[in-house]
Protein backbone atom coordinates (compact mmCIF):
# COMPACT_ATOMS: atom_id res chain seq x y z
CA UNK A 1 0.00 0.00 0.00
CA UNK A 2 1.24 3.03 -0.70
CA UNK A 3 2.68 5.78 1.73
CA UNK A 4 0.63 9.03 0.55
CA UNK A 5 -2.20 8.97 -2.09
CA UNK A 6 -3.40 11.25 -3.78
CA UNK A 7 -6.87 10.39 -5.67
CA UNK A 8 -8.59 13.30 -8.46
CA UNK A 9 -7.44 15.88 -6.17
CA UNK A 10 -9.54 19.39 -7.68
CA UNK A 11 -9.10 22.60 -6.10
CA UNK A 12 -11.46 25.69 -7.01
CA UNK A 13 -10.80 28.82 -5.63
CA UNK A 14 -14.14 30.38 -6.66
CA UNK A 15 -14.03 30.20 -10.51
CA UNK A 16 -10.20 29.63 -10.39
CA UNK A 17 -9.33 25.87 -10.89
CA UNK A 18 -6.28 25.62 -9.15
CA UNK A 19 -5.71 22.03 -9.22
CA UNK A 20 -7.50 19.64 -11.44
CA UNK A 21 -7.82 16.02 -11.29
CA UNK A 22 -4.55 15.36 -9.67
CA UNK A 23 -4.01 11.82 -9.35
CA UNK A 24 -0.45 10.52 -7.73
CA UNK A 25 1.05 8.25 -5.00
CA UNK A 26 3.96 7.92 -3.46
CA UNK A 27 6.04 4.59 -1.45
CA UNK A 28 7.35 5.42 1.77
CA UNK A 29 10.95 6.63 2.21
CA UNK A 30 10.82 7.95 -2.01
CA UNK A 31 11.99 11.22 -2.39
CA UNK A 32 9.65 13.20 -4.74
CA UNK A 33 10.10 16.57 -6.55
CA UNK A 34 7.26 18.94 -7.79
CA UNK A 35 8.15 21.08 -10.43
CA UNK A 36 6.31 23.53 -12.96
CA UNK A 37 6.04 27.15 -13.78
CA UNK A 38 4.21 29.58 -11.47
CA UNK A 39 1.26 29.26 -10.36
CA UNK A 40 0.89 26.02 -11.87
CA UNK A 41 -1.01 24.69 -7.99
CA UNK A 42 2.02 23.78 -6.56
CA UNK A 43 1.66 25.47 -3.60
CA UNK A 44 -1.61 24.58 -3.27
CA UNK A 45 -1.57 21.11 -3.64
CA UNK A 46 0.45 21.29 -0.58
CA UNK A 47 -2.11 23.46 1.20
CA UNK A 48 -4.29 20.74 0.08
CA UNK A 49 -2.51 18.01 1.53
CA UNK A 50 -1.19 19.31 4.77
CA UNK A 51 -5.60 20.10 5.42
CA UNK A 52 -4.52 24.41 4.92
CA UNK A 53 -7.16 24.33 2.20
CA UNK A 54 -10.26 22.06 2.03
CA UNK A 55 -10.27 19.99 -0.99
CA UNK A 56 -13.22 20.93 -3.74
CA UNK A 57 -13.26 17.15 -4.84
CA UNK A 58 -11.23 14.02 -4.17
CA UNK A 59 -9.44 12.11 -1.69
CA UNK A 60 -5.71 12.08 0.33
CA UNK A 61 -4.86 9.04 1.93
CA UNK A 62 -1.93 8.95 4.31
CA UNK A 63 -0.12 6.24 6.08
CA UNK A 64 -3.17 4.21 5.43
CA UNK A 65 -5.32 6.67 6.53
CA UNK A 66 -8.00 9.34 5.07
CA UNK A 67 -6.91 12.76 5.80
CA UNK A 68 -8.54 14.61 2.73
CA UNK A 69 -11.50 16.15 5.87
CA UNK A 70 -9.08 16.75 8.56
CA UNK A 71 -7.91 20.02 9.87
CA UNK A 72 -4.31 20.69 9.19
CA UNK A 73 -3.24 20.22 13.29
CA UNK A 74 -4.78 17.13 12.83
CA UNK A 75 -2.78 16.46 10.02
CA UNK A 76 0.15 17.66 11.34
CA UNK A 77 -0.24 15.17 14.49
CA UNK A 78 -0.20 12.38 12.36
CA UNK A 79 3.22 12.98 11.09
CA UNK A 80 2.72 15.47 7.60
CA UNK A 81 4.58 18.36 8.19
CA UNK A 82 6.01 20.79 5.98
CA UNK A 83 7.74 24.58 5.21
CA UNK A 84 6.02 27.58 3.88
CA UNK A 85 7.63 29.14 0.99
CA UNK A 86 7.11 32.71 2.37
CA UNK A 87 7.64 32.56 6.13
CA UNK A 88 8.73 35.94 7.41
CA UNK A 89 8.86 35.21 11.20
CA UNK A 90 8.07 38.78 12.74
CA UNK A 91 7.64 37.62 15.87
CA UNK A 92 9.53 37.35 18.99
CA UNK A 93 10.63 34.07 18.78
CA UNK A 94 13.94 33.34 18.77
CA UNK A 95 15.71 30.36 16.73
CA UNK A 96 15.63 27.86 19.32
CA UNK A 97 12.42 29.06 20.53
CA UNK A 98 10.86 28.06 16.56
CA UNK A 99 11.73 24.63 16.88
CA UNK A 100 11.00 24.28 20.31
CA UNK A 101 7.05 25.03 19.28
CA UNK A 102 7.60 22.01 16.70
CA UNK A 103 8.85 19.93 19.72
CA UNK A 104 6.06 20.63 21.95
CA UNK A 105 4.07 18.58 19.36
CA UNK A 106 5.30 15.77 20.48
CA UNK A 107 5.85 16.33 24.20
CA UNK A 108 4.71 18.70 27.24
CA UNK A 109 7.94 19.03 29.01
CA UNK A 110 9.80 22.32 28.16
CA UNK A 111 13.22 20.56 29.28
CA UNK A 112 12.68 17.88 26.86
CA UNK A 113 11.38 20.09 23.61
CA UNK A 114 14.62 22.38 24.49
CA UNK A 115 17.31 19.51 24.36
CA UNK A 116 15.22 17.97 20.61
CA UNK A 117 15.38 21.24 19.38
CA UNK A 118 18.70 21.35 20.67
CA UNK A 119 19.54 18.14 19.25
CA UNK A 120 18.23 19.16 15.66
CA UNK A 121 19.70 22.60 15.40
CA UNK A 122 23.23 20.69 15.62
CA UNK A 123 22.23 17.96 13.08
CA UNK A 124 21.58 20.81 10.41
CA UNK A 125 24.42 22.97 12.02
CA UNK A 126 22.60 25.57 13.28
CA UNK A 127 22.94 25.91 16.64
CA UNK A 128 25.27 29.16 16.47
CA UNK A 129 22.00 31.16 15.91
CA UNK A 130 20.32 29.68 18.47
CA UNK A 131 19.48 32.62 20.43
CA UNK A 132 18.82 35.05 17.38
CA UNK A 133 15.41 36.13 16.03
CA UNK A 134 14.75 34.65 12.90
CA UNK A 135 14.35 37.71 11.01
CA UNK A 136 17.98 38.56 12.36
CA UNK A 137 18.96 36.07 10.03
CA UNK A 138 20.10 35.53 6.88
CA UNK A 139 17.98 33.45 4.37
CA UNK A 140 19.60 30.71 4.30
CA UNK A 141 19.53 30.37 7.56
CA UNK A 142 16.33 31.28 8.14
CA UNK A 143 15.45 28.53 5.40
CA UNK A 144 17.19 25.88 7.66
CA UNK A 145 15.32 26.85 10.53
CA UNK A 146 12.01 26.53 8.81
CA UNK A 147 12.92 22.88 7.98
CA UNK A 148 13.88 22.07 11.43
CA UNK A 149 10.86 23.37 12.95
CA UNK A 150 9.24 21.22 10.63
CA UNK A 151 11.55 18.29 11.52
CA UNK A 152 11.15 19.03 15.50
CA UNK A 153 7.22 17.36 15.30
CA UNK A 154 8.88 13.99 13.96
CA UNK A 155 6.88 13.79 11.06
CA UNK A 156 6.84 10.59 8.74
CA UNK A 157 6.22 12.96 5.55
CA UNK A 158 7.86 16.61 5.09
CA UNK A 159 6.74 18.82 2.01
CA UNK A 160 9.40 21.22 1.57
CA UNK A 161 7.69 24.36 -0.60
CA UNK A 162 10.87 26.18 -2.17
CA UNK A 163 13.57 25.71 0.33
CA UNK A 164 16.57 26.52 -1.96
CA UNK A 165 14.51 29.91 -3.37
CA UNK A 166 17.10 33.15 -3.30
CA UNK A 167 20.00 30.59 -2.57
CA UNK A 168 23.50 31.38 -3.61
CA UNK A 169 24.70 28.05 -5.35
CA UNK A 170 27.22 27.38 -2.15
CA UNK A 171 24.02 27.66 -0.14
CA UNK A 172 22.32 25.50 -2.39
CA UNK A 173 24.49 22.65 -1.88
CA UNK A 174 24.44 22.64 1.66
CA UNK A 175 20.84 22.89 2.08
CA UNK A 176 21.00 19.98 -0.76
CA UNK A 177 23.22 17.95 1.90
CA UNK A 178 20.64 18.89 4.93
CA UNK A 179 17.54 17.23 2.63
CA UNK A 180 19.53 14.57 1.94
CA UNK A 181 20.24 14.07 5.79
CA UNK A 182 16.59 14.05 6.74
CA UNK A 183 15.73 12.02 4.25
CA UNK A 184 18.23 9.38 4.37
CA UNK A 185 20.08 9.55 7.86
CA UNK A 186 16.45 10.52 10.23
CA UNK A 187 14.26 8.18 7.15
CA UNK A 188 11.73 10.79 6.94
CA UNK A 189 10.12 10.54 3.15
CA UNK A 190 9.87 13.81 1.24
CA UNK A 191 8.09 15.61 -1.75
CA UNK A 192 9.65 19.19 -2.66
CA UNK A 193 8.51 22.09 -4.64
CA UNK A 194 11.63 23.82 -6.42
CA UNK A 195 12.84 25.72 -9.15
CA UNK A 196 16.10 25.31 -8.77
CA UNK A 197 16.82 22.02 -11.59
CA UNK A 198 20.48 21.35 -10.74
CA UNK A 199 18.73 20.45 -6.53
CA UNK A 200 15.56 18.82 -7.98
CA UNK A 201 16.83 16.65 -10.99
CA UNK A 202 19.97 15.15 -8.66
CA UNK A 203 18.22 13.69 -5.41
CA UNK A 204 14.36 13.62 -6.78
CA UNK A 205 13.90 9.77 -7.41
CA UNK A 206 10.68 10.75 -9.32
CA UNK A 207 9.39 14.13 -10.54
CA UNK A 208 6.15 15.31 -11.02
CA UNK A 209 5.18 18.46 -13.32
CA UNK A 210 2.04 20.13 -12.94
CA UNK A 211 0.90 23.06 -15.35
CA UNK A 212 -2.34 25.16 -15.29
CA UNK A 213 -3.50 23.33 -12.25
CA UNK A 214 -2.92 19.70 -14.08
CA UNK A 215 -0.35 16.85 -13.71
CA UNK A 216 1.40 16.62 -17.68
CA UNK A 217 4.15 14.17 -16.77
CA UNK A 218 5.49 11.83 -13.96
CA UNK A 219 8.34 9.60 -14.21
CA UNK A 220 12.17 9.37 -13.09
CA UNK A 221 14.02 12.72 -13.40
CA UNK A 222 16.02 11.85 -17.08
CA UNK A 223 12.74 11.04 -18.33
CA UNK A 224 11.11 14.28 -17.04
CA UNK A 225 13.99 16.46 -18.48
CA UNK A 226 13.54 14.83 -22.15
CA UNK A 227 9.56 15.09 -22.16
CA UNK A 228 8.87 16.93 -24.44
CA UNK A 229 5.51 18.59 -23.15
CA UNK A 230 7.90 19.71 -19.98
CA UNK A 231 10.28 21.23 -22.08
CA UNK A 232 7.64 23.36 -23.68
CA UNK A 233 5.69 24.24 -20.69
CA UNK A 234 8.80 24.44 -17.95
CA UNK A 235 12.55 23.64 -18.92
CA UNK A 236 12.82 25.48 -22.57
CA UNK A 237 14.93 24.59 -25.23
CA UNK A 238 18.02 25.65 -23.16
CA UNK A 239 17.81 24.10 -20.16
CA UNK A 240 17.56 20.72 -22.65
CA UNK A 241 20.06 21.95 -24.44
CA UNK A 242 22.73 23.21 -21.79
CA UNK A 243 22.39 19.96 -19.50
CA UNK A 244 21.76 17.45 -22.69
CA UNK A 245 25.16 18.97 -24.35
CA UNK A 246 26.83 18.12 -20.86
CA UNK A 247 25.80 14.74 -20.65
CA UNK A 248 26.78 13.94 -24.32
CA UNK A 249 30.32 15.89 -23.68
CA UNK A 250 30.55 13.38 -20.98
CA UNK A 251 30.53 10.47 -22.87
CA UNK B 1 7.20 18.65 39.16
CA UNK B 2 8.69 20.04 36.17
CA UNK B 3 5.87 23.12 35.69
CA UNK B 4 6.87 24.35 39.61
CA UNK B 5 10.57 24.24 38.89
CA UNK B 6 9.83 26.87 35.53
CA UNK B 7 7.65 28.67 37.38
CA UNK B 8 10.63 29.35 40.46
CA UNK B 9 13.41 29.67 37.89
CA UNK B 10 14.01 32.94 36.35
CA UNK B 11 17.63 32.11 35.47
CA UNK B 12 17.19 32.99 31.56
CA UNK B 13 16.83 36.91 32.81
CA UNK B 14 19.97 39.14 32.87
CA UNK B 15 21.25 39.61 36.42
CA UNK B 16 20.27 43.25 36.19
CA UNK B 17 16.23 42.73 35.64
CA UNK B 18 16.77 39.83 38.74
CA UNK B 19 18.45 42.59 40.59
CA UNK B 20 16.32 45.18 39.98
CA UNK B 21 13.06 43.09 40.24
CA UNK B 22 13.86 41.95 43.78
CA UNK B 23 14.47 45.30 45.33
CA UNK B 24 11.57 46.47 44.38
CA UNK B 25 9.55 43.21 45.34
CA UNK B 26 11.51 44.03 48.68
CA UNK B 27 10.37 47.73 48.20
CA UNK B 28 6.71 46.60 47.94
CA UNK B 29 7.07 44.68 51.00
CA UNK B 30 8.54 46.86 53.31
CA UNK B 31 6.98 49.62 51.61
CA UNK B 32 4.07 49.84 54.91
CA UNK B 33 5.97 50.31 57.34
CA UNK B 34 7.42 53.68 56.46
CA UNK B 35 5.14 56.95 56.91
CA UNK B 36 2.96 57.24 53.93
CA UNK B 37 -0.59 59.07 53.20
CA UNK B 38 -3.36 56.57 52.42
CA UNK B 39 -3.20 58.03 49.22
CA UNK B 40 -0.13 56.90 48.39
CA UNK B 41 -1.47 53.15 49.96
CA UNK B 42 -4.73 53.56 47.99
CA UNK B 43 -2.72 54.00 44.83
CA UNK B 44 -0.45 51.23 45.76
CA UNK B 45 -3.67 48.76 45.38
CA UNK B 46 -3.95 49.88 42.65
CA UNK B 47 -1.11 49.19 40.80
CA UNK B 48 -1.35 46.17 41.94
CA UNK B 49 -4.70 45.41 41.55
CA UNK B 50 -4.31 46.58 37.60
CA UNK B 51 -0.64 44.89 37.37
CA UNK B 52 -2.71 41.69 38.08
CA UNK B 53 -5.35 42.89 35.19
CA UNK B 54 -2.45 43.08 32.81
CA UNK B 55 -0.93 39.73 33.55
CA UNK B 56 -4.31 38.30 32.90
CA UNK B 57 -4.67 40.30 29.27
CA UNK B 58 -1.12 39.81 28.72
CA UNK B 59 -1.39 35.89 28.05
CA UNK B 60 -3.94 36.45 25.01
CA UNK B 61 -3.33 39.62 24.23
CA UNK B 62 0.54 39.59 24.42
CA UNK B 63 1.66 36.36 23.77
CA UNK B 64 -1.00 35.66 21.87
CA UNK B 65 -1.76 39.04 19.76
CA UNK B 66 -5.30 38.75 20.00
CA UNK B 67 -6.46 42.50 21.55
CA UNK B 68 -8.77 41.79 23.79
CA UNK B 69 -10.83 45.23 24.66
CA UNK B 70 -13.65 43.31 27.08
CA UNK B 71 -11.84 42.60 30.11
CA UNK B 72 -14.14 44.86 32.39
CA UNK B 73 -16.72 41.93 31.76
CA UNK B 74 -14.97 39.75 33.89
CA UNK B 75 -14.23 42.25 36.49
CA UNK B 76 -18.04 42.40 37.25
CA UNK B 77 -18.16 39.06 37.13
CA UNK B 78 -15.89 38.30 39.64
CA UNK B 79 -17.02 41.10 41.59
CA UNK B 80 -20.70 40.54 41.32
CA UNK B 81 -20.22 37.19 42.65
CA UNK B 82 -18.19 38.00 45.75
CA UNK B 83 -20.45 40.83 46.58
CA UNK B 84 -23.85 38.79 45.93
CA UNK B 85 -22.38 35.57 48.07
CA UNK B 86 -21.45 37.74 50.98
CA UNK B 87 -24.65 39.97 51.23
CA UNK B 88 -27.05 37.73 50.61
CA UNK B 89 -25.60 34.35 52.23
CA UNK B 90 -22.68 35.79 54.03
CA UNK B 91 -19.90 33.13 52.19
CA UNK B 92 -16.35 33.87 52.66
CA UNK B 93 -14.45 35.64 49.62
CA UNK B 94 -12.33 32.69 49.51
CA UNK B 95 -15.26 30.92 48.55
CA UNK B 96 -16.89 32.96 46.24
CA UNK B 97 -13.32 34.18 44.38
CA UNK B 98 -12.99 30.75 43.13
CA UNK B 99 -16.84 30.99 42.27
CA UNK B 100 -16.43 33.72 40.47
CA UNK B 101 -13.46 32.52 38.59
CA UNK B 102 -15.90 29.45 37.45
CA UNK B 103 -18.68 31.74 36.50
CA UNK B 104 -15.90 34.27 34.13
CA UNK B 105 -14.68 30.72 32.50
CA UNK B 106 -17.93 29.62 31.65
CA UNK B 107 -18.96 32.78 30.04
CA UNK B 108 -15.88 33.55 28.50
CA UNK B 109 -16.26 29.99 27.02
CA UNK B 110 -19.84 30.72 25.71
CA UNK B 111 -18.52 34.35 23.91
CA UNK B 112 -14.68 33.29 23.26
CA UNK B 113 -15.88 30.05 21.08
CA UNK B 114 -17.77 32.21 18.70
CA UNK B 115 -15.30 35.37 18.97
CA UNK B 116 -12.22 33.93 17.99
CA UNK B 117 -13.67 32.71 14.62
CA UNK B 118 -13.11 36.75 14.20
CA UNK B 119 -9.53 37.73 13.83
CA UNK B 120 -7.66 41.64 14.34
CA UNK B 121 -9.72 44.72 14.63
CA UNK B 122 -12.97 42.22 14.03
CA UNK B 123 -12.27 40.45 17.56
CA UNK B 124 -11.19 43.41 19.18
CA UNK B 125 -14.63 45.37 18.63
CA UNK B 126 -16.57 42.53 19.42
CA UNK B 127 -15.04 42.03 22.66
CA UNK B 128 -16.19 45.47 23.34
CA UNK B 129 -19.37 44.68 22.64
CA UNK B 130 -20.44 41.57 24.56
CA UNK B 131 -18.55 43.50 27.69
CA UNK B 132 -21.05 46.31 27.07
CA UNK B 133 -23.95 44.20 26.37
CA UNK B 134 -22.89 42.17 29.80
CA UNK B 135 -22.64 45.75 31.76
CA UNK B 136 -26.36 46.83 30.08
CA UNK B 137 -27.68 44.01 31.90
CA UNK B 138 -26.55 44.21 34.90
CA UNK B 139 -27.97 47.45 35.04
CA UNK B 140 -31.11 46.41 34.67
CA UNK B 141 -30.84 42.97 36.42
CA UNK B 142 -32.94 43.62 40.31
CA UNK B 143 -31.22 40.83 41.20
CA UNK B 144 -27.96 42.61 41.31
CA UNK B 145 -29.12 46.06 42.29
CA UNK B 146 -29.67 47.08 38.81
CA UNK B 147 -28.04 50.49 38.26
CA UNK B 148 -27.42 51.40 42.26
CA UNK B 149 -25.16 48.40 42.16
CA UNK B 150 -24.46 47.10 45.34
CA UNK B 151 -22.89 47.70 48.76
CA UNK B 152 -21.30 45.87 51.24
CA UNK B 153 -21.42 47.57 55.04
CA UNK B 154 -18.35 47.10 57.28
CA UNK B 155 -20.87 47.25 60.30
CA UNK B 156 -22.22 43.87 59.99
CA UNK B 157 -18.73 42.81 60.18
CA UNK B 158 -15.77 42.06 63.00
CA UNK B 159 -12.83 43.76 61.02
CA UNK B 160 -10.20 42.73 60.42
CA UNK B 161 -11.65 39.65 59.45
CA UNK B 162 -9.48 37.67 57.26
CA UNK B 163 -12.42 35.38 55.59
CA UNK B 164 -14.61 37.71 54.57
CA UNK B 165 -11.70 39.91 53.37
CA UNK B 166 -13.28 43.17 55.52
CA UNK B 167 -10.69 45.29 56.75
CA UNK B 168 -10.76 48.54 58.31
CA UNK B 169 -7.27 49.49 57.02
CA UNK B 170 -5.76 49.20 53.82
CA UNK B 171 -2.66 47.69 54.74
CA UNK B 172 -4.85 44.76 55.58
CA UNK B 173 -5.85 44.63 51.51
CA UNK B 174 -2.20 45.76 50.72
CA UNK B 175 -0.66 42.54 51.73
CA UNK B 176 -3.19 39.95 50.42
CA UNK B 177 -3.09 41.66 46.80
CA UNK B 178 0.73 41.86 47.01
CA UNK B 179 0.57 38.16 47.59
CA UNK B 180 -2.17 37.72 44.60
CA UNK B 181 0.73 39.74 42.89
CA UNK B 182 3.30 37.65 43.38
CA UNK B 183 1.54 34.32 42.46
CA UNK B 184 0.68 35.98 39.27
CA UNK B 185 4.07 36.89 38.56
CA UNK B 186 5.06 33.15 39.83
CA UNK B 187 2.02 31.89 37.38
CA UNK B 188 3.51 34.12 34.28
CA UNK B 189 6.77 32.96 34.41
CA UNK B 190 5.48 29.37 34.10
CA UNK B 191 2.97 30.52 31.69
CA UNK B 192 5.36 32.11 29.03
CA UNK B 193 8.18 28.75 29.33
CA UNK B 194 4.93 26.54 29.08
CA UNK B 195 3.79 24.67 25.94
CA UNK B 196 0.33 26.91 25.66
CA UNK B 197 2.60 29.93 25.79
CA UNK B 198 4.82 28.80 22.88
CA UNK B 199 2.09 27.68 20.73
CA UNK B 200 0.20 31.00 21.40
CA UNK B 201 3.42 32.86 20.55
CA UNK B 202 3.73 30.65 17.76
CA UNK B 203 0.24 31.52 16.54
CA UNK B 204 0.82 35.27 16.72
CA UNK B 205 3.44 34.96 14.32
CA UNK B 206 1.72 32.98 11.77
CA UNK B 207 -1.81 31.41 12.14
CA UNK B 208 -1.06 29.04 9.41
CA UNK B 209 2.75 27.77 10.02
CA UNK B 210 1.25 27.33 13.89
CA UNK B 211 -1.75 24.90 12.45
CA UNK B 212 0.97 23.09 9.97
CA UNK B 213 2.96 22.58 13.62
CA UNK B 214 -0.05 20.38 14.84
CA UNK B 215 -1.56 23.86 16.69
CA UNK B 216 -5.36 24.23 17.22
CA UNK B 217 -5.48 27.75 16.97
CA UNK B 218 -8.59 28.10 18.10
CA UNK B 219 -9.09 25.86 20.94
CA UNK B 220 -5.61 27.43 22.19
CA UNK B 221 -6.39 30.99 22.15
CA UNK B 222 -9.95 29.89 23.71
CA UNK B 223 -8.31 27.99 26.40
CA UNK B 224 -5.90 30.82 27.06
CA UNK B 225 -8.57 33.39 26.97
CA UNK B 226 -10.11 31.66 29.85
CA UNK B 227 -6.74 31.67 31.62
CA UNK B 228 -6.95 35.48 31.07
CA UNK B 229 -9.99 35.76 32.58
CA UNK B 230 -9.80 33.69 35.54
CA UNK B 231 -6.80 36.04 36.43
CA UNK B 232 -8.96 39.12 36.05
CA UNK B 233 -12.30 37.71 37.74
CA UNK B 234 -10.29 37.21 40.54
CA UNK B 235 -9.18 40.85 41.23
CA UNK B 236 -12.69 41.19 40.31
CA UNK B 237 -13.97 39.50 43.62
CA UNK B 238 -10.92 41.65 45.69
CA UNK B 239 -12.14 44.66 44.27
CA UNK B 240 -15.62 44.26 45.26
CA UNK B 241 -14.00 43.40 49.23
CA UNK B 242 -11.30 46.32 48.94
CA UNK B 243 -14.29 49.38 47.13
CA UNK B 244 -17.33 47.94 49.07
CA UNK B 245 -19.41 49.25 46.73
CA UNK B 246 -20.15 48.07 43.10
CA UNK B 247 -22.22 49.29 39.84
CA UNK B 248 -22.01 48.44 36.85
CA UNK B 249 -20.79 52.20 35.61
CA UNK B 250 -17.44 51.51 37.55
CA UNK B 251 -16.58 48.19 37.36
CA UNK B 252 -17.48 47.14 33.74
CA UNK B 253 -17.31 50.63 32.28
CA UNK B 254 -15.44 50.42 28.89
CA UNK B 255 -12.41 52.64 30.56
CA UNK B 256 -11.47 49.70 32.65
CA UNK B 257 -11.05 47.89 29.66
CA UNK B 258 -9.12 49.99 27.87
CA UNK B 259 -6.76 50.96 30.55
CA UNK B 260 -5.82 46.98 31.13
CA UNK B 261 -5.06 46.80 27.60
CA UNK B 262 -3.30 49.95 27.56
CA UNK B 263 -1.34 49.50 30.40
CA UNK B 264 0.20 45.85 28.83
CA UNK B 265 0.65 47.86 25.70
CA UNK B 266 2.72 50.75 27.28
CA UNK B 267 5.02 48.52 29.20
CA UNK B 268 5.60 45.63 26.79
CA UNK B 269 2.76 43.14 25.33
CA UNK B 270 4.76 39.42 25.31
CA UNK B 271 6.95 40.50 28.41
CA UNK B 272 6.52 39.27 31.61
CA UNK B 273 7.75 43.04 33.00
CA UNK B 274 5.81 44.81 30.62
CA UNK B 275 2.63 44.90 32.18
CA UNK B 276 3.63 45.80 35.73
CA UNK B 277 5.24 48.47 34.50
CA UNK B 278 3.11 49.57 32.19
CA UNK B 279 0.91 49.93 35.55
CA UNK B 280 3.24 51.06 37.63
CA UNK B 281 3.47 54.29 35.09
CA UNK B 282 -0.48 54.75 34.36
CA UNK B 283 -1.59 53.60 37.55
CA UNK B 284 0.20 56.60 39.67
CA UNK B 285 -0.67 59.26 36.64
CA UNK B 286 -3.94 58.50 36.11
CA UNK B 287 -4.60 58.75 40.34
CA UNK B 288 -2.60 61.83 40.42
CA UNK B 289 -4.16 64.11 37.44
CA UNK B 290 -7.43 63.16 38.96
CA UNK B 291 -6.30 64.63 42.43
CA UNK B 292 -4.59 67.50 41.23
CA UNK B 293 -6.70 68.64 37.63
CA UNK B 294 -9.76 66.32 37.63
CA UNK B 295 -11.93 68.86 40.42
CA UNK B 296 -11.44 71.63 38.17
CA UNK B 297 -14.18 72.46 35.87
CA UNK B 298 -13.24 71.27 31.67
CA UNK B 299 -10.23 68.94 33.28
CA UNK B 300 -12.63 66.05 33.81
CA UNK B 301 -11.46 64.28 30.51
CA UNK B 302 -7.70 64.70 30.80
CA UNK B 303 -6.96 60.82 31.22
CA UNK B 304 -8.69 59.96 28.32
CA UNK B 305 -6.37 62.14 26.24
CA UNK B 306 -3.28 61.19 27.64
CA UNK B 307 -4.70 57.36 27.10
CA UNK B 308 -5.34 58.41 23.47
CA UNK B 309 -1.96 60.23 23.43
CA UNK B 310 0.07 57.38 24.78
CA UNK B 311 -1.80 54.65 22.00
CA UNK B 312 -0.64 56.92 19.37
CA UNK B 313 2.87 57.12 20.59
CA UNK B 314 3.33 53.41 21.07
CA UNK B 315 1.75 52.28 17.95
CA UNK B 316 4.01 55.31 15.99
CA UNK B 317 7.58 54.23 17.71
CA UNK B 318 7.86 51.06 20.16
CA UNK B 319 4.89 48.79 19.20
CA UNK B 320 6.37 46.73 21.83
CA UNK B 321 6.43 49.21 24.47
CA UNK B 322 8.77 50.17 27.37
CA UNK B 323 10.28 46.74 27.46
CA UNK B 324 10.71 46.55 23.89
CA UNK B 325 12.97 49.60 23.71
CA UNK B 326 14.83 47.84 27.10
CA UNK B 327 15.26 44.84 24.84
CA UNK B 328 16.02 46.76 21.57
CA UNK B 329 19.35 48.29 23.13
CA UNK B 330 20.39 45.30 24.88
CA UNK B 331 20.44 43.60 21.51
CA UNK B 332 22.18 46.34 19.67
CA UNK B 333 24.67 46.04 22.73
CA UNK B 334 25.38 42.56 22.11
CA UNK B 335 25.90 42.79 18.15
Amino acid sequence: MAFLEVHNLTKDFGGLRANSNITFSMKRGELIGLIGPNGAGKTTLFNCISGLHPVTSGQIIFDAEEITKLKAHEVAQRGLARTFQVYVAAGDLTVIENVMVGCFMRTHLRSRAKAHASEILKDLSIDDTADYLVSELPVAAQKRVTMATAIASDPKLLLLDEVAAGLNPNEIDEIMASIEHVHEDMGITVMLIEHVMELVMKISHRIIVLDYGEKIAEGDPETISKDPRVIKAYLGERYVREHGGMEESKE
Amino acid sequence: MEAVRNALDFSDFPRLDLIVAGSVGIAFIIFPLFPHSSFAMSTMIQFLMFSLYGMGWNTIGGYGGQVDLGKAQYVGIGAYTTAVMLILWDVPFWVSMPIGMFFSVVWSFIIGYPLFRLKGHYFAIATIATSLVLKDIFEVWDFVGAARGLEISPIKYHPPDFLRLIFKEDVYYFYVILGFFFIGILYMNWFRKSRLGFQLRSIKDNEDVARSLGINVHWAKVKTYAIATAFVSMVGSFHACYIKSIEPEDTMSLDISILIALMAMLGGAGSLWGPIIGAGILIPLKSYLKEWLGAQAGMVGIDLILYALIIMVISAFEPRGVWGIVEKIRRRKRS
